[in-house]
């Protein structure tokens, strides 16, 4: 997403002193740094210490992606079952070949400066964080639902009126309410509004509109399991269906 | 006042002189819900809604728009935007009413150059309503639009019996003698049976007496604590509401991190920022304290009236269903 800034690209580059970008180039410094942009998530110990090591070297971490801020699809399954059991259903074995951990964001283990979610991350809000940080301002950071965007764009809402499964209430806003204005429930690429989401009504309604809780669960779950709130009820519907929460 | 009345054949012919007085913008059915968009004749119309999802308010104080462009380096800055004539047809009586208590404080109190701006250049063409279940506009007494208005068309059987509400209103009747008649007696009898009829129409009360001593004495109350469990904070409520008025502003560099542009979006208080001040403090940190204020601000006393014209909205667009009218029959102990 950030090489598709094509048009800014240059500029944006002439603004900076980058000292590593594997993703565009194979010059690479392990150095100081001013600002450290990681994305993925935290899911072997070689990438945790990895981590450490960057925070270490940084004035400001940015997590950049649903993966380095929530850790994204690949923590669906958290809470539902053990590693041990993941790797015996995938490779047949328990041992744990590849020291995983289960799959979480940056935040579960350093101090994170800024967060810019997404799956993907919108180019403009990345852009916009990196001016606002060469400018000497704090980044915008948009902490409210996507619902707010889907009232200044003025889009039917498809919860309210259609009764489709809209993830949008629950999810932090700057995609620029993307799906419900192309008629698309929100599923939640961009996560969930940390310290804010309140999951369990988002649950209620979505039972009051007719949807079944596995249904629910797993939406929820697709990129905010992680989501302490959402694990909460994960945990729970869990104990009611034990075993339900495979494919 | 004075009244007229517009045969029911002669309404596409009206409209075609509104737009000599600006873009003409009416309430228009997309899939399920009303929207006031632009319009060329009345069929485009959708004159017996019941409420647009976004209020008129949105000409005026706009959902979001760019105030201005500035540059740091030459210490300038230039307003973008535009005047524009427009006509705004099909307004209802609580959306006249909001955009009165908008206009005491945006162009009275703390005035808005561009909210005002774009006020003068507006012709208002309120239309006559029947309420829904959501409606309870009446008990506020905003159910009818004595002024705020330029012409206010109510349906007759064979017409509309219009009333004209300023001189601008008074203008465009004179430019169109040819397609309005005087108002008859039997005219006259219709449109107050009409309004008798209506003021019956309504099913959902609210009693306001007291109202705002009744939210200070509820100050402690569990209501705010069980509602602010079911509620997401997105803001819906507000940004849908006719009479809120807060906004949020945000500043965008440009790559040569010298000029910019300065942003404006409609703001909401059930949003975590609302309360967020210099220095990081928070004097709304929970969705409990976000509720309340948002139920005392609507609740408190602007001169005669409430920062609310019961027009349902928030009820009907909250995602989680918390329903306005109960939350006060709560707080006053009624329910
Ligand atoms: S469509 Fe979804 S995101 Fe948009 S307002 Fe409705 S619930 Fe919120
Ligand atoms: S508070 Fe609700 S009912 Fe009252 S004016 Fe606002 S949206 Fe309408
Ligand atoms: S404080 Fe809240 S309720 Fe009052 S005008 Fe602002 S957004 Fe509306
Ligand atoms: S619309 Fe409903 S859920 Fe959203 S902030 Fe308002 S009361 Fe809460």
């Amino acid at each position: 997403m950030i090489l598709n800034l094509e048009d800014e690209l240059l500029d944006l580059l002439s603004n900076l002193d980058v000292k590593s970008f594997i993703m565009a180039s194979s010059a690479h410094e392990e150095t100081d740094l001013d600002v450290a942009f990681v994305e993925g998530s935290v899911s072997t110990e070689e990438g945790l210490e990895r981590l450490k090591d960057i925070r270490k070297r940084s004035k400001i971490l940015i997590a950049i992606g649903d993966c380095a801020v929530w850790g994204c699809v690949q923590a669906m399954r958290n809470q539902e079952m053990s590693m041990k059991e993941r790797m015996r259903k995938v490779y047949d074995k328990e041992e744990n070949f590849y020291d995983v951990l289960e799959p979480k964001g940056l935040s579960a283990y350093v101090d994170v400066d800024l967060e810019i979610p997404g799956c993907p991350i919108d180019k403009i809000e990345f852009l916009n964080a990196v001016l606002s940080l060469l400018h000497g301002d704090l980044p915008e950071v948009k902490d409210y639902p996507v619902c707010v965007e889907c009232k200044l764009n003025e889009y039917q809402c498809l919860l309210v009126e259609k009764g489709m499964p809209c993830l949008g209430p629950i999810i932090v806003a700057g995609c620029n309410a993307l799906c419900p204005g192309l008629g698309v429930d929100c599923i939640g690429c961009r996560g969930p509004i940390r310290d804010e989401t309140n999951a369990a009504e988002e649950l209620n309604v979505l039972k009051e509109k007719g949807y079944d809780e596995k249904y629910i669960k797993n939406r929820l779950k697709f990129f905010g399991a992680n989501f302490g709130e959402i694990a909460k009820l994960s945990k729970m519907l869990e104990k009611k269906q034990p075993g339900k929460g495979g494919k | 006042m004075k009244y007229v009345k517009l045969p029911k054949e002669n309404l596409d012919a009206f409209v075609e002189n509104l737009k000599t007085h600006g873009k003409v913008y009416g309430p228009v059915k997309i899939g399920e819900y009303y929207s006031f968009q632009e319009i060329n004749n009345s069929k485009e119309m959708s004159l017996e809604y019941s409420r647009t999802m976004i209020p008129p308010k949105k000409f005026f104080l706009k959902l979001k728009e760019r105030l201005f462009t500035f540059n740091e380096e030459k210490g300038e800055y230039k307003e973008t935007l535009e005047e524009e004539k427009i006509v705004v047809f099909g307004i209802h009586p609580c959306d006249i009413n909001a955009l009165k208590l908008m206009d005491k404080i945006y162009i009275d109190e703390t005035p808005d150059k561009y909210y005002k701006m774009r006020r003068e250049n507006a012709v208002i063409v309120g239309y006559g309503c029947h309420p829904d279940e959501y409606c309870f506009c009446h008990s506020l007494g905003t159910n009818y639009a004595a002024d705020g208005f330029d012409l206010f068309l109510h349906e007759l059987k064979d017409g509309f019996f219009v009333r004209v509400g300023s001189d601008k209103g008074n203008a465009i009747v004179s430019e169109i003698s040819e397609l309005i008649k005087d108002v008859e007696g039997s005219d006259i009898e219709e449109f107050r049976a009409a309004e008798r009829k209506r003021e019956k129409e309504y099913t959902l009360e609210l009693n306001i007496r007291g109202i705002t001593d009744m939210l200070a004495l509820a100050y402690e109350s569990e209501v705010w604590k069980e509602y602010a469990d079911k509620c997401f904070g997105c803001g819906s409520c507000n940004l849908v509401c006719p009479t809120c008025r807060c906004y949020d502003v945000v500043d965008n560099v440009n790559l040569n991190l010298k000029s910019g542009e300065r942003l404006r979006r409609l703001d909401s208080c059930m949003l975590r920022k609302h309360g967020l001040v210099a220095g990081g403090l928070n004097f709304r940190p929970t969705r409990i304290e976000r509720l309340r204020n948002r139920f005392n601000c609507k609740g408190s006393l602007r001169e005669d009236t409430l920062n609310c014209v019961g027009c349902g909205r928030c009820t009907v667009y909250c995602p989680s269903q918390i329903d306005y009218v109960e939350v006060l029959k709560k707080v006053r102990g009624e329910l």
